[in-house]
């Protein structure tokens, strides 16, 4: 009987704990997220300061995130009302960014990897992009080739948007900052 | 079923604890970590050009494809290390990383005052064992501290259009990063 108990205590402790590390380090950054609209960024990370948790999610993943005097990357999983970005709608990101020398949007599959396209258009960058006359822009992503800055999501079911930005003097620091503008994420004609 | 609960939340003490252990231990414990990956590009203390990632193969996970990369896994352990970068017209960055894939510094191409970027790399007890009066330091070359001999520097060099790929990758090629004598 006292097997048993001790069996069961020793079962639960290590589904929990190595359940809870490996949703920690598959699902988020860390701590000090700053959120603007759908978009996501971990400022701390990118330094010597991150903490335990990005430092295991920078591990497991393998990846060399981007120092903070580099740039800033944002992450968007999913639109401004709360919805998955699907690769099957047309999904449109549009609007301003904040302040930087430059910039680049890509579009990855849940595990990190680009989306094959016969295009080879994986993103865009603040060069090539076509911009509105008022100094906005507007990306489309959609599983087929359309007119304007068209981003193919090869019919992937979601989607993961990161937004870098490069040499972006941004203060995130202090509440007393300037709210940072970032593009909406709107989906329509979804299947 | 009261007979399961003292060993049930005994259990989820223990998860916590193990939760912390292995969130702590699991920069040590991956084997796919940068390090690795980067490894397998060659030997240390020479820079390498890194694959542009494709959808099917990426040296580095979540690599800009507007930007091509090259990699110098760094060890220091026998003597600092001497790194110039000429740089490309554009935006280029050069980032120092632990040897667990933490980023300690980075610097980009506003910060070198020619068109080349060159640094001194070595760890906080070389720096402390320079002698003040040489050359290296009467040059005045930056010189960056690595928290522990081993690392990696990482370039990014921002390609506006693919017609430019060339060049940018051509300037990536003559970067350096080798051991100072």
């Amino acid at each position: 009987m006292r097997v048993i108990v001790i069996l069961i205590a020793l079962l639960v402790g290590s589904a929990t704990g190595l359940g809870l590390t490996w949703l920690a380090s598959a699902r988020s950054n860390g701590f000090g997220a700053v959120q603007v609209g759908a978009w996501t960024a971990w400022p701390r990370s990118g330094t010597s300061d991150a903490d335990p948790y990005a430092r295991a999610v920078f591990a497991r993943s393998g990846q060399l995130p981007i120092e903070r005097a580099d740039g800033l990357v944002f992450e968007a999983t999913a639109t401004d009302n709360g919805s998955a970005i699907d690769g099957r709608c047309e999904t449109r990101i549009a609007g301003r960014l904040p302040p930087a020398r430059l910039w680049t949007l890509t579009a990855y599959d849940t595990r990190g990897r680009l989306i094959d396209n016969s295009a080879e258009r994986y993103g865009f960058n603040s060069t090539e992009i076509v911009w509105n006359h008022d100094g906005t822009f507007e990306i489309t992503a959609a599983p087929r080739a359309r007119s304007g800055n068209w981003l193919p999501t090869g019919d992937r079911d979601r989607i993961v948007l990161l937004l870098r930005l490069y040499d972006a003097p941004l203060g995130l620091a202090s509440r007393s900052d300037q709210p940072l503008e970032m593009p909406s994420i709107t989906q329509v004609n979804c299947p | 079923m009261r007979r399961y609960a003292v060993p049930i939340a005994v259990g989820l003490v223990l998860g916590g604890l193990v939760h912390l252990t292995t969130v702590l231990a699991l920069p040590r414990l991956a084997l796919e970590d940068a390090f690795a990956r980067v490894e397998r590009l060659g030997p240390a203390n020479q820079v390498h050009l890194i694959p542009a990632p494709t959808p099917f193969e990426s040296v580095l996970p979540q690599l800009d494809p507007s930007f091509a990369h090259a990699a110098c896994r760094y060890d220091l352990s026998q003597t600092p290390l001497r790194i110039t970068i000429p740089l490309a017209p554009d935006y280029m960055s050069v980032s120092f990383y632990t040897r667990h894939g933490l980023p300690y510094y980075a610097l980009n191409d506003r910060a070198a005052s020619q068109r080349v970027i060159d640094l001194l790399l070595m760890t906080p007890q070389q720096r402390a064992a320079l002698p003040q009066d040489e050359e290296i330091t009467a040059a005045d070359r930056l010189i960056v501290e690595s928290p522990a001999e081993e690392g990696i520097v990482l370039v990014r060099a921002f390609v506006r259009e693919r017609g430019v790929l060339e060049a940018v990758t051509a300037r990536l090629k003559e970067a350096k990063c080798v051991p100072l004598v």
